[in-house]
């Protein structure tokens, strides 16, 4: 455990060596923010509601904030392990005594949180002001619980697409779409509330509700049945798409062609 | 003991591979074409614990592929292979305990933090306790002389220092194989005699067995006692690095300087004069032993006026080594 630590600790270093660039970077939030801000209000002026399928502007604004969070914080394996297979780098991390993907858990970990938390700081200062005060501290725990099932999904669903380069090198079009699926059927641009009932039930049954609007909407709007919810159904993908991620690690090895030799 | 057992080992990798132009890039959308590169191609070889081994090839020639292959990043297609007691690819995790490794064309240490914490990430990650990390890297930084640059962030480090820390950090675990993939890359002459002999030391002090590759002659005759070569997948020559000096360097460069001029005629049959001095004092020639005795040679020389000084040398290592290869080609 201790070495995992120690992995999670030296990224969580190397995020931190460029303080300056991590701020301007999670400044792009901002202008995210103000985007979604303009849009959603141009909406619910023109519903001539202040409440649309039970979320207010503020209760959006606030979902779309952990939203973007998690997207612009969520692990990037998939283009790491590409790059790594790619340069040829990825030799000297397979040669270490450590599980590898365990390797690549914690190092995401100590690379994400610090960029999920100056995200939501960042991006929660102007929404505060647009929109209104933050949902209140009670909410908070059921939704961090379930942004740490995201964030393993994300986990799993990136490893996976980053171990196909171990046999196609180039991952970027697997990444592309896998991202756009989130957007949509995740629930990343438009909360799946707003969504026809047919659509929220195809995301339901599928991982990317649980990646994206389960912890958002548990931020906004938070209720006992819909934790219970949103915990097993990320409990079962986590069970599918991590066992899938142990065996493709396993096969990939046996396929894996390392650049320079 | 044996550190090494390799087996008639192969690997081929498949390539894929288009012609040159729009139509060959639709084309290879629908119908990729693969070609087969035999990268090794039934290597056996043996190395003892503790030696200093020698592993050299052209480019392309299979000696990192043997290397990832020994540290069980690799799988290989046919053979058998045993690495300090273990199937590399089969128990590749006991086995990194005992190996250390430097590919010198990729860094290992984290480029924007100083050498000191990949040395305290790694001594974590080989669960070494952190008394014997800080004595170990104290070691480390007498031999390898590094201290002055252990806190800087390896990004400000010269490619020199950077090496110098790079193969510290595969050794912060004490492994009992050292798998070195050309570590003197780019360096410049100090740089190259600094990792040279802190390699050496650690060799020495620790019986360390070192596997090395490498394009420069210089590192296997400062280090190595046997060499390998292999030339497209395969072994074309092993033996100590004496003796293939002894085998191939028939030719033999001879520098004499004499106590008077000599004669403009003088020449040793069976010999080329390759310069005369203006002055006529100083004369170098080259000679074949095979064709032409040494001693007759000698006795030529002497005879041609009063020896002031003598000099005889072999030609560049990396001579021989070429012409090992070049006869490797002509046989395939």
């Amino acid at each position: 455990m201790k070495k995992y630590l120690a992995i999670f600790r030296i990224n969580l270093l190397t995020s931190l060596a460029y303080p300056a660039e991590i701020v301007t970077r999670a400044g792009m939030i901002i202008i995210f923010m103000l985007v979604f801000y303009q849009l959603w209000h141009v909406t619910f002026t023109a519903s001539g509601s202040q409440v649309i399928n039970g979320m207010t502007l503020r209760d959006t604004m606030w979902y779309l904030l952990i939203a973007e969070t998690l997207e612009l914080g969520r692990p990037r394996l998939a283009k790491v392990i590409s790059q790594q297979v790619k340069d040829g780098s990825i030799a000297y991390l397979l040669n270490k005594p450590y599980n590898f993907i365990i390797y690549q858990l914690a190092g995401g970990l100590g690379d994400s949180l610090p960029r999920m938390g100056i995200l939501l700081i960042i991006g929660g200062v102007p929404v505060w002001g647009m929109a209104g005060a933050p949902p209140a501290l009670a909410n908070w725990p059921p939704a961090m619980i379930a942004l740490g099932g995201a964030w393993l999904l994300h986990f799993c669903v990136n490893g996976l697409i980053g171990l196909a380069a171990f046999v196609a090198e180039e991952v970027a079009p697997f990444e592309w779409i896998y991202q756009k699926l989130v957007f949509i059927l995740g629930g990343m641009l438009i909360p799946l509330n707003f969504y026809p009932a047919w659509l929220q039930s195809l995301s339901k049954s599928l991982p990317f509700a649980y990646m994206m609007y389960g912890p958002a909407q548990l931020f906004v709007m938070p209720d006992l049945r819909l934790f219970i919810q949103i915990t097993v159904g990320q409990l079962i993908w986590l069970v599918i798409l991590g066992g899938l991620l142990a065996i493709a690690f396993s096969r990939g090895m046996k396929k894996l062609t390392i650049n320079g030799g | 003991m044996v550190a090494i057992q390799v087996s008639n080992l192969s690997k081929t990798f498949h390539t894929k591979h288009k012609a040159a132009g729009l139509a060959a890039s639709i084309q290879a959308l629908f119908k990729p074409q693969f070609s087969v590169v035999e990268a090794v191609r039934g290597l056996s070889f043996e190395m003892g614990s503790g030696e200093l081994l020698g592993f050299i090839g052209p480019n392309g020639a299979g000696k990192s592929t043997t290397i990832k292959i020994l540290t069980g990043i690799l799988f290989p297609d046919a053979g058998s292979v045993q690495v300090l007691g273990f199937v590399p690819w089969k128990q590749r995790r006991q086995l990194a305990y005992l190996l250390g490794t430097v590919f010198g064309q990729r860094p290992q240490l984290w480029y924007h933090l100083p050498p000191i914490d990949t040395f305290e990430l790694f001594g974590k990650i080989y669960e070494l306790d952190d008394r014997e990390t800080k004595k170990r890297i104290s070691y480390l930084t007498e031999i390898f002389e590094i201290g002055d640059f252990l806190e800087t962030p390896v990004r400000k480090l010269s490619l020199g220092q950077r090496m110098r820390c790079e193969v510290a950090a595969s050794l912060i675990h004490k492994p009992k194989l050292l798998l070195l993939d050309e570590p003197s890359i780019g360096l410049d002459v100090v740089a190259k005699q600094h990792i040279r002999d802190a390699i050496r030391e650690m060799a020495l002090r620790e019986n360390v067995g070192v596997l090395l590759t490498s394009h420069d002659a210089g590192d296997l005759e400062a280090l190595c006692k046997r060499v390998i070569i292999i030339n497209h997948g395969q072994i074309v020559y092993q033996d100590k690095v004496s003796i293939l000096k002894r085998s191939f360097l028939t030719s033999k460069l001879v520098e004499v300087r004499y106590a008077q001029q000599v004669s403009p005629e003088f020449e040793v049959e069976g010999t080329e004069t390759i310069k005369v001095s203006k002055d006529r004092y100083a004369i170098k020639i080259r000679f074949n032993t095979l064709q032409t005795p040494v001693e007759y040679v000698m006795a030529h020389l002497s005879a041609a006026g009063t020896l002031m000084d003598i000099t005889i040398s072999d030609p560049p290592l990396e001579e021989v080594i070429a012409a090992i290869y070049k006869s490797a080609d002509g046989k395939n």
